[in-house]
């Protein structure tokens, strides 16, 4: 594949996350989440995106045709986004996967991913999710690594206003008293596309 | 388990903000105990009754009656308010709570365009000369005695929406009923979006309100944002507004700092904000304030005891100048104002040395969004870093007067105001809105 077929739009969430989301498919395993460049060695796109100078690159998520890059470097996203573009366009056209396959077993010693993907999935469905539905609103658990849950929000919770309200008075706060061995919660929702928030900002 | 020492904030966020990741994020960053209040029940409330509570934020007493009941279980050592209401709200829980804020006769004269013009006036702070009108006067009879040019202003909108000039007094009576009809249907969305009709019953009729007319100052406008440490201003932007606003509507576009007046112009600004402040009783957290400046120096317009509105925060982040820290350590807007609130340690701040820059998109139009072209390009102007679009497909857009959302912000930082104001345009071309 060429690289310059490959469209990406950069998505700035704040200061240190970026989302950038790829024209074609990145990793269709599932979602993979890099903690540090150990973590990233054997899948070039992380190990690539880990490699830029003065980013000081922190986590690397990928899920589908998502990239989503936190970093602790104080060089703008205008900057560090054009060597992530670089890096996601040099290894999708490549020919091998971007991303290596989940290890099995628990990545960091002492925990383990698919038990607290277990426990998680079975309190967002009892408790968070109808919680949520009186608003218009679903969230879904896209994976849990190294004991980080990744979530999605849909419906009335996406591009919703109060949506970090939820995510950190709610879920996290669920989560820390129903599942304390999870150590954080991540949102890779693309607020920008909900078209039926529940909440709208309005005012200055 | 919440630790003691812990402080925990109070912080009040209406539905309709647009500031609730920045601050929500900044408390976070922190490691303060975090209690969001908002006049909506949370659907988690039940399930995390420390982090969330529901306040009546259009009635400060009853709010403030509510949340000293919240405090006997979760005791609260700081409240911050982010918008012109919550401000009044967050003062009238400070007095109630004994925590650190302004009085609540100082919160509530800023919050209201007459009352604060009154005690500015009094005080011999240059303001516009300016008359209260009923909103039921006879607009004939009233154009016929004003001076023009002059602005009508609603007394409690914000955004500057209903803010209209007129040059002439056919002009007047038109934007006279303009601004009648525009309060008629803020007081209908207010009671619309009330949780009970007991909370809505108790929202006037604006059509019993008043309109502020005053004398339109020429000159340019900028932005001044600082916080008021014991009645001591310290300045932490100040921002230009090179696009002229001259009416005849005052939609805000571009806000870039430092600023390009000459030294001795924005000393005699900040002087004029703080003596502005003093005026009205402010004495702590955060302020904003726009003033216009001329040949006769400058003249203040607005003064609200809040932090700079919409997602424009995300333009400063300031260097922590102390000893020890890390290179490059940065704080936002928001969590100074919450280390403020909370009594935490303020270090030495200075804003970053890069200029800086927000764009406010224009409404383009009166229709219903379909989608936004160009988001791409936009993205890759030089300097520009963000450019987030807020409004959502199938969103209606209003154009100001009647409107008061943006669509969305660009965000630049570069070596001079000039390239950051060159991004900011040349970003804001790229893009394209189509309505339906």
């Amino acid at each position: 594949m060429n690289p310059a077929e490959i469209r990406i739009t950069a998505e700035p969430i704040d200061t240190s996350r970026c989302k950038f989301v790829v024209s074609e498919p990145v990793h269709a395993g599932g979602v993979r989440r890099f903690a540090s460049s150990d973590d990233a060695s054997g899948s070039p796109l992380a190990e690539a995106i880990f490699a830029i100078p003065d980013a000081d690159v922190a986590e690397v998520i990928v899920s589908g045709n998502l990239v989503t890059v936190v970093k602790r470097g104080p060089a703008p996203w205008q900057t560090v986004g054009k060597a992530v573009g670089q890096a996601i366009r040099a290894v999708v056209a490549a020919a091998g996967p971007a991303v290596a396959p989940k290890p099995a077993g628990p990545a960091t010693p002492g925990t383990d991913d698919d038990a607290l993907y277990e426990r998680v999935a079975d309190l967002f469905e009892s408790q968070v999710n109808p919680m949520v539905a009186r608003h218009g609103g679903r969230v879904e658990l896209i994976d849990v690594q190294d004991a980080v849950v990744m979530v999605r929000m849909a419906g009335g919770c996406q591009g919703c206003g109060m949506a970090d309200v939820t995510l950190r008075q709610g879920i996290e706060a669920m989560l820390q008293q129903h599942v304390p061995d999870v150590k954080g919660v991540v949102d890779i929702t693309d607020h920008a596309a909900g078209s039926n928030p529940y909440f709208a900002a309005a005012k200055k | 388990m919440p630790r003691q020492s812990v402080p925990r904030l109070l912080l009040l966020l209406p539905t309709a903000t647009y500031r609730t990741a920045a601050f929500v994020e900044a408390a976070r960053r922190l490691g303060v105990e975090l209690t969001v209040a908002s006049e909506r029940p949370s659907t988690f409330q039940d399930a995390n009754p420390g982090g969330l509570v529901t306040l009546d934020l259009s009635d400060p007493d009853r709010a403030a009656a509510q949340a000293r009941a919240f405090g006997r279980e979760h005791p609260l050592q700081g409240v911050v308010g982010v918008d012109d209401d919550t401000a009044v709200v967050a003062a009238a829980i400070a007095d109630r709570l004994g925590l650190r804020g302004n009085a609540v006769v100082a919160a509530r004269a800023a919050r209201d365009k007459h009352e604060q013009r009154t005690l500015l006036a009094a005080a011999g702070v240059p303001v516009p000369r300016f008359t209260l009108y009923r909103v039921d006067d006879d607009a004939r009879q009233l154009a016929a005695g004003v001076s023009y040019p002059c602005v009508l202003k609603p007394l409690r909108l914000a955004a500057s929406r209903g803010v209209i000039r007129a040059d002439t007094p056919e002009a007047f009576v038109a934007a006279f009923e303009r601004v009648r009809r525009i309060l008629e249907r803020a007081g209908s969305e207010m009671r619309d979006a009330s949780v009970s009709t007991d909370l809505a019953s108790r929202i006037p009729h604006p059509a019993s309100g008043s309109i502020l007319v005053e004398d339109f100052v020429p000159g340019p406008e900028v932005a001044l944002e600082g916080l008021l440490v014991a009645g001591q201003l310290q300045v932490l932007a100040l921002f230009d507004k090179p696009d002229p606003l001259d009416g005849p509507y005052f939609e805000e576009t571009i806000y870039v700092t430092p600023s390009r007046l000459p030294a001795d112009a924005q000393r005699a600004v900040a002087a004029c904000a703080e003596r502005a402040a003093a005026a009205l009783g402010l004495r702590e957290g955060p302020v904003h304030a726009e003033l216009r400046v001329n040949s006769r120096g400058p003249w203040l317009i607005e003064l609200a005891a809040r932090p700079i509105g919409g997602r424009c925060s995300g333009a400063l982040r300031f260097e922590i100048r102390e000893r020890g820290k890390g290179k490059g350590e940065m704080l936002s807007l928001e969590e100074i104002v919450i280390r403020h609130a909370l009594g935490m340690e303020l270090p030495v701040l200075e804003r970053e040395r890069q200029a800086s820059g927000v764009m406010m998109i224009p409404v383009p139009g009166a229709g219903v969004l379909r989608e936004v072209r160009g988001v791409d390009a936009a993205r890759a102007v030089p300097l520009v870093e963000e450019v987030a679009i807020v409004a959502h497909p199938g969103q209606e857009l209003v154009p100001w007067p009647e409107g008061a959302r943006y669509p969305g912000f660009i965000f630049a930082r570069g070596a001079s105001p000039e390239a950051v104001e060159t991004a900011l345009r040349a970003a804001h071309r790229e893009l394209q809105f189509v309505l339906v």
